[in-house]
């Protein structure tokens, strides 16, 4: 489609949020380009071909907190995607034993009760526990964070939502819901298990993305923020888009297009143009302008700003809080293609859970000391590692017989400390086939032949994944998922509802309420508030509405 | 066989003060102490030396009033004291009411940033203590009674008084409340010694970090009462005398040296105590200064509901802060401090980085090895001089145990690290003591050797304090009540949850 | 062989597992606690009349059975249960509920006094985490022995002349009795079916030997292997409630508000608020006039079992459900459990429930009068006494 100059709105960035509020201001009406700086589209949902025959899910890698409501109302099915459940997990230890999480549950309770009679019966209480914070969180997702200080109608009335939500739990149950989200994981996991081995398994979704230990106040959230999500109403299930991550940006983007969206990729956002405190439109890096009354940024909120915006008019309260927006670059990726199935000595014969997540920490004061080597400075020295061979159900991942393992990695500094010194810098190439080194030595825990079966491995550090995607120090969640920084603090105080200074300025990516992760929510949310703010017709239609 | 209106079992800082607002409100109480002297973990002391706690900086005058103290006796009113941030090179920071200056007199270039953070804090503070100085909200009781109304009323107030900062400050307050201390700190301040005392200060006697989320509340916690630091006249001692004469003067019963060996109950209603001398003491009400599972211990676990006693079992309460005492050898001054810093409060918290990381062995069972001091010199009734140092971090659950060699490596680090600061020091030291969180706990029944029972973090404060459904002082069976640190609004030498509770139970019992 | 087959997923044998598969002609079986646990064996129909006719033997093994055993055992039970345990005699089984801090019923089970300060608790949840945290503070030891007693159940009118043809002399027991007949065997004169009948606990390992024996003394008395769709209708006549069915056990429930009280489920005769403390009575004494509804034992009007059916009040309001509905081949009458709110569950005579049938091919619905009746369905007298007759 021909370029035009001026379009109803423009979306800063093809990442799934961006696209996702694209796709739903396209599908109101709204003429509608979104702008990407790299030749490809996706954000940290993409799939690449980096070595031939093997597809990558380069930065995100499994699926479960798209919103259902998002998939519906784009019909992303329709464009291609596939989300397909995986099948449990597992934890190795150095000593060649093992605990598997099976997803089926009779064979859960029984490995638990190999490693804790006591601990297999308290799963329950836990799982109910996690589940029911879950059911509360929910209902909040596709919603507006009330501004506490406002005395607006629309706040009043969210407030007022939540008010009857929290009254709705009985006092009782209102105090636990207080408890969980304050406390640490590794507190939550002391007060229902005894065993090392499951506390430390179920541990790992309580820091995956921050810059927090498993006994930081608050984790027990960020653990949540991992659970609430689900495949086809299985709450806390996880899976595999068909065709890796890219497949779900792809989905959306092609949703948006068939809409009369356009998407012009190859050149970033240069500056953000605004005249008088009201958006006029953006100047990408290859010189073209394109102009629009609405602007919506799926960069993170300190990109956007720092970067990209005229501050001299902005209010000196807001660039400062966007300035002190803690933004931490805590973890990496090794993406690796392999010749054949890896060998997992410890695992028994035929097992399901190698369908699965799988780590190698062992104890909470394990994963507690990796934290402690960030704050360092230091990628840790026995990291803890999320790993998955997807190509296993995803056939389309790799070639027949072959295999692609994809392994998350935390903790990872983005400012290294070398000799004392802290810098993003310090990433050279030597230091980065260190830190794999660290990571394929956690791996052979589990797979001790790995190095044998490695073809190509693509290694990210925060800095790289700055570099590419354009994530602040390579955080993948935008920005800290602490209390400080979610809901009515999410981005910054006073501005948790999209609109940003600027008029016709909107944030649409996971700096945004309710944050991080492929969720498509920030998207959806924003886009619902350009609709109410900036059209005619004002409301959004769908499920998400 | 006595009887009673009420028995307060432990006679801590809390339950003296208890014991005499109850008295002063026409109830004749008993006060039980199962030491000889009263004052729990304020005025605990080995060998004639210095107490635990050293310094006062948050005692309540809305609880000392309700109890019929004076407020502005001498002992309270002491001498304010600054705060001496130490340096390795000798070049140490002064903190005083008005700025922060360099030891030669200049002023330090985050004084004025320094003064805008703790103007901030205070103000926050003082709006967190209008919550203190009731019970947490959540009353059962009827939708339109006179308690559920005061309620509504204070509630209201804290409302009010967000809304009165102002839209941005109000939306910063929700913010900073639930933030961790380094970066609030580091947000205005580069790291170093100023930003390290603020760090210290918001983690002193807690099983955390600076960088744990949930940590400016505890530096908002310590200036709740506007901030000044009080070296008490006849030091800590003095200060429990005051209370033990308030509780006199409210026609209290004090019985020291006993200990209560059951709380008497039937059929799910107090009647009494039991001591261990034999005695029988009758009452409807008993409020206990002892933590919920010692308490629950006492009653009968039969008394209280599962679940309850589930929570009691997982409040957290790791005591990090252990006391040493360096016995000097006459009244000469400290090495390298100037004479007017003489009776200062000593911190040894180069930046908020040197704090994250002296906790970090802590978490491990371990002690630091570079551990953060706060250090007063003190002068003893027999006229003996003291460097009294909290030391932190020493956990309560030290690995291998706080056997005798533990103890000498912690005064060791801790000799070592002063001595850094103020070369010489080590010479001047004739004798040490160490008093570590489990010996504590032991002397004083004090959980881990916790200063507030149970650890401050967000999970366990207000509704949450000391564990979920038993926030409201009230404890099992009809008539039995907490009134200890680890309830609401917690610990330090300041006497409100003593207070609160007895208040409670009142309004309970009418 | 293809990676999709995990040998560890799935269902696991129980004691009496080769027994019962060589029986199951119908290959019908269903997930008890883990444990594959029959359905069916052949037919549903002719297993009922062998429990209410001649007897029956079905496996209960994968219940949970706990040990608590120690001085302070009865007093850490009776803060646990809602009843006096102490009015339960050595050699004596009780039924008891018990409930969460704010009354809400855990789960209801028998509690066995083996001995002096020994106690077996036999539930259809796992407890072993609660038990722990109710022990806390008490001399007593808890022990999961589920995985090591095994249980049958054999109930029906001859099911005492089965007993006697395997040389087991049990005429003395009185209903709830239990006496451990011999080194490996207990046996309590207990069942879920209201009718005259034992179970035999037993070591897992001796479970096949137990099944031979009684096995080969029933061939004269009509001994029937059945399966739990069988036991299940002579359950409702009985008039017991099944966990998870006709209550929502409250620690297995995720949404909020489910859980009932003992007074609620009709169950308020276990409660006994003059014993002293136990788990819920501060909660249970304010809820006691309070209920939010009531489980009903009614008669259906009509034929057709009412199953799952939604109850109107006056044809439109919907005031409840049924938990378990059947027609009763022994009672000749459509019988059902049903679940009723407050203040509805008192004006009886109007409640109707909204049946769905589908008769071949067609859905249809149709309302049924419901009248609440007393007690159970159908209680023979065979089934107190003592000693028992033998056919």
């Amino acid at each position: 489609m021909a370029l035009e100059s001026r379009y109803d709105a423009i979306v800063a960035g093809a990442g799934h949020n961006g696209l996702t509020a694209a796709a739903y201001m396209a599908r109101a009406g709204m003429n509608v380009l979104v702008v990407e700086k790299n030749g490809w589209i996706g954000g940290a949902a993409v799939s690449r071909s980096l070595h031939e025959g093997w597809t990558y899910s380069n930065c995100s890698y499994v699926c479960s907190l798209l919103r259902r409501e998002i998939a519906r109302d784009l019909d992303l099915p329709k464009y291609g995607l596939q989300v397909i459940p995986y099948e449990g997990g597992a934890s190795f230890t150095r000593d060649g034993d093992h605990f598997a999480y099976y997803s089926d549950h009779n064979a859960l309770r029984r490995e638990m009760a190999r490693h804790s009679a006591r601990d297999a019966d308290a799963y329950r209480a836990y799982s109910q526990a996690i589940m029911r914070q879950c059911r509360f969180i929910r209902p909040f997702l596709l919603r507006d964070a009330p501004d506490p200080a406002s005395l607006r109608p629309r706040d009043l009335g969210e407030l007022a939502y939540l008010v009857k939500k929290a009254h709705g739990l009985g006092s009782r149950e209102l105090g636990e819901t207080l408890k969980f989200w304050t406390m640490s994981i590794g507190d939550f996991l002391d007060e229902h298990f005894e065993n090392g081995l499951i506390k430390a398994h179920l541990a790992g979704s309580g820091i995956i993305g921050t810059g927090l230990g498993v006994y930081s106040p608050g984790t027990a959230y960020v653990l949540l923020h991992h659970y609430m999500g689900d495949i086809d109403g299985g709450i806390g299930a996880w899976g595999f888009a068909r065709g890796g991550m890219g497949a779900i940006s792809n989905a959306i983007a092609a949703s948006f297009k068939d809409h009369g969206g356009t998407i012009h990729t190859g050149a970033g956002v240069e500056k953000i143009l605004s005249k008088d405190g009201r958006v006029q439109g953006v100047a990408l890096e290859d010189g073209k302008v394109f102009y629009a009354p609405v602007v919506a940024s799926n960069m993170d909120i300190k990109r956007t700003i720092q970067h990209h915006v005229d501050t001299t008019d902005l209010p000196h309260d807001f660039t400062k809080a966007v300035n002190n927006f803690k933004i931490r670059g805590s973890s990496a990726k090794l993406n690796i293609s392999l010749d054949q199935f890896p060998d997992f000595p410890a695992a028994p014969e035929h097992t399901s859970f190698l369908r699965g997540d799988m780590h190698v920490s062992e104890s909470l004061f394990e994963l507690e000391r990796a934290y402690d080597d960030w704050k360092d400075g230091r990628w840790s020295e026995k990291p803890y590692i999320d790993m998955l061979i997807p190509s296993q159900i995803d056939p389309t991942m790799a070639p027949t017989g072959a295999h692609m393992m994809t392994v998350f990695v935390q903790y990872a500094p983005y400012d290294l400390n070398v000799d004392g010194t802290r810098s993003a810098d310090n990433w050279t190439d030597a230091q980065r086939n260190a830190m794999a080194d660290t990571v394929l030595n956690q791996i052979s825990v589990a797979c001790p032949d790995i190095r044998d079966r490695v073809v190509h491995m693509e290694v990210r550090s925060p800095l790289e994944i700055e570099r590419e995607v354009g994530l602040t120090e390579g955080n993948i969640f935008q920005g800290e998922l602490t209390f400080d920084q979610l809901f009515f603090n999410r981005p910054v105080p006073g501005w948790s509802q999209y609109s940003l200074p600027i008029k016709g300025l909107y944030l649409c990516g996971s700096s945004a309420h309710p944050g991080g992760g492929v969720m498509g929510a920030p998207g959806a949310n924003a886009a619902r508030a350009i609709l109410r703010h900036e059209t005619r017709h004002g409301r959004m239609k769908g499920y998400a509405a | 066989m006595s009887n009673f209106d009420a028995i307060v079992v432990g006679g801590g800082i809390n339950g003296l003060v208890a014991g005499a607002v109850l008295g002063r409100k026409g109830k004749k109480v008993c006060i039980i102490e199962r030491a000889d002297r009263f004052g729990g973990m304020a005025s605990y002391a080995v060998d004639g030396g210095p107490s635990l706690a050293h310094a006062l900086y948050n005692l309540s005058p809305r609880a000392l009033k309700d109890a019929g103290i004076d407020v502005d006796r001498a002992t309270f009113t002491g001498q304010q004291i600054d705060t001496v941030s130490l340096a390795d090179d000798g070049n140490h920071i002064v903190f005083k009411a008005n700025g922060v200056y360099w030891n030669d007199g200049s002023q330090h270039p985050q004084s004025k940033a320094w003064c805008e953070l703790i103007q901030r804090f205070k103000t926050y503070g003082g709006l967190l203590r209008q919550l203190a100085e009731a019970p947490p909200p959540g009353g059962h009781s009827a939708s339109l009674s006179r308690a559920r109304l005061a309620e509504m009323l204070r509630l209201a107030k804290v409302g009010i008084g967000l809304k009165m900062l102002g839209k941005s400050e109000m939306r910063r307050f929700l913010q900073v409340v639930l933030s961790n201390v380094y970066d609030i700190v580091l947000d205005d301040l580069p790291d170093g010694p100023v930003a390290g005392m603020l760090a210290a200060d918001a983690i002193r006697g807690a099983a955390t970090g600076p960088r744990s989320p949930g940590t400016v509340f505890n530096l908002i916690y310590r200036l709740g009462h506007g901030g000044t630091i009080t070296q008490p006249t006849g030091g800590m001692t003095a200060v429990v005398d005051t209370l033990v004469d308030g509780a006199k003067a409210a026609d209290c019963t004090l019985l020291p040296g006993t200990e209560v060996s059951r709380i008497l109950v039937d059929l799910d209603a107090v009647t009494g105590v039991q001591t261990a001398d034999g005695q029988t003491l009758r009452a409807p009400l008993v409020l206990s200064n002892l933590a919920s599972p010692l308490t629950s211990q006492l009653t009968g676990p039969s008394l209280f509901d599962i679940e309850a006693t589930r929570r009691i079992r997982n409040i957290r309460a790791r005591g990090t802060a252990a006391k040493v005492n360096l016995r000097l050898k006459d009244a000469s001054p400290l090495p390298g401090l100037k004479s007017e810093q003489k009776d200062a409060r000593l911190i040894y918290a180069p930046s908020a980085d040197y704090v994250e990381a002296a906790f970090n062995p802590a978490k491990y069972r371990e002690m630091s090895k570079a551990p953060v001091i706060e250090a007063l010199r003190t002068e003893q009734p027999d006229g003996s001089h003291w460097v009294s140092a909290i030391v932190q971090y020493a956990p309560s659950d030290l690995d291998g145990g706080w056997t005798q060699e533990a103890q000498d490596r912690l005064a060791q680090i801790t000799v070592d690290t002063l001595d850094c600061a103020l070369p010489g020091l080590r010479e001047q030291i004739t004798d040490t003591q160490v008093i570590t969180p489990d010996q504590i706990a032991t002397a004083t029944g004090a959980p881990g050797g916790h200063w507030h029972h149970a650890e401050m973090s967000l999970d366990q404060l207000l509704t949450l304090r000391p564990a979920n459904g038993i926030s409201r002082y009230a404890f099992g069976p009809k008539g039995l009540f907490l009134c200890g640190a680890a309830t609401h609004p917690g610990g330090d030498v300041m006497g409100l949850a003593g207070r609160n509770a007895a208040l409670m139970a009142l309004e309970v019992q009418k | 062989m293809s990676i999709f087959v995990d040998p560890k997923l799935g269902l696991i044998p129980s004691p009496f597992h080769a027994s019962l598969a060589e029986q199951n002609r119908a290959h019908s079986w269903y997930d008890w606690a883990g444990y594959a646990a029959p359905s069916v064996l052949d037919s549903m129909e002719f297993e009922y009349f062998a429990l209410r006719n001649q007897s029956s033997l079905f496996d209960i093994s994968p219940m949970h059975k706990y040990r608590i055993a120690g001085p302070d055992a009865a007093q850490m039970l009776n803060r646990l249960v809602t009843r006096d345990i102490r009015k339960i005699k050595t050699g004596r089984v009780g039924y008891a509920v018990w409930c969460d801090e704010e009354g809400m019923v855990i789960d209801d089970g028998t509690l066995f006094h083996l001995g002096d300060d020994d106690w077996r608790l036999c539930c259809q949840e796992p407890m072993l985490t609660w038990l722990l945290d109710a022990a806390w503070g008490f001399d007593v030891v808890v022990k999961d022995e589920t995985h090591d007693v095994a249980g049958l159940s054999l109930q029906g009118p001859t099911s005492f002349a089965v007993l006697e043809a395997a040389g087991l002399d049990v005429a003395h027991l009185k209903p709830f009795d239990l006496v451990k007949i011999e080194p490996d065997l207990m046996i309590s004169r207990t069942g879920f079916t209201g009718d005259l009948g034992y179970e035999l606990w037993c070591a897992w390992d001796k479970a096949e030997a137990l099944w031979d024996r009684i096995w080969q003394a029933g061939t004269h008395q009509g001994l029937r292997a059945i399966g739990y769709d069988a036991l299940n209708i002579a359950r409702i006549e009985a008039g017991f409630l099944t966990a998870g069915v006709d209550f929502q056990p409250v620690h297995a429930t995720e949404r909020l508000h489910r859980g009932q009280t003992p007074f609620e489920l009709g169950l308020g005769w276990l409660v006994d608020f003059e014993k002293g403390h136990f788990n819920g009575r501060r909660a249970l004494l304010s809820k006691q006039h309070a209920q939010r509804s009531l489980l009903l034992r009614c008669d259906v009007e009509g034929f057709k079992p009412a199953q799952g059916a939604l109850i109107y009040n006056g044809r439109k309001r919907e005031v409840g459900h049924i938990t378990s509905g059947i027609w009763s081949p022994t009672a000749k009458k459509n019988v059902a459990l049903a679940h009723v709110r407050m203040p509805d569950a008192q004006r009886a005579s109007r409640l109707m429930a909204e049946i769905y049938t589908l008769e071949e091919g067609k859905w249809d619905t149709r309302m049924a009068r419901l009248t609440p009746v007393q007690g159970a369905f159908f209680a023979p007298p065979r089934a107190r006494a003592t000693p028992p007759a033998r056919t």
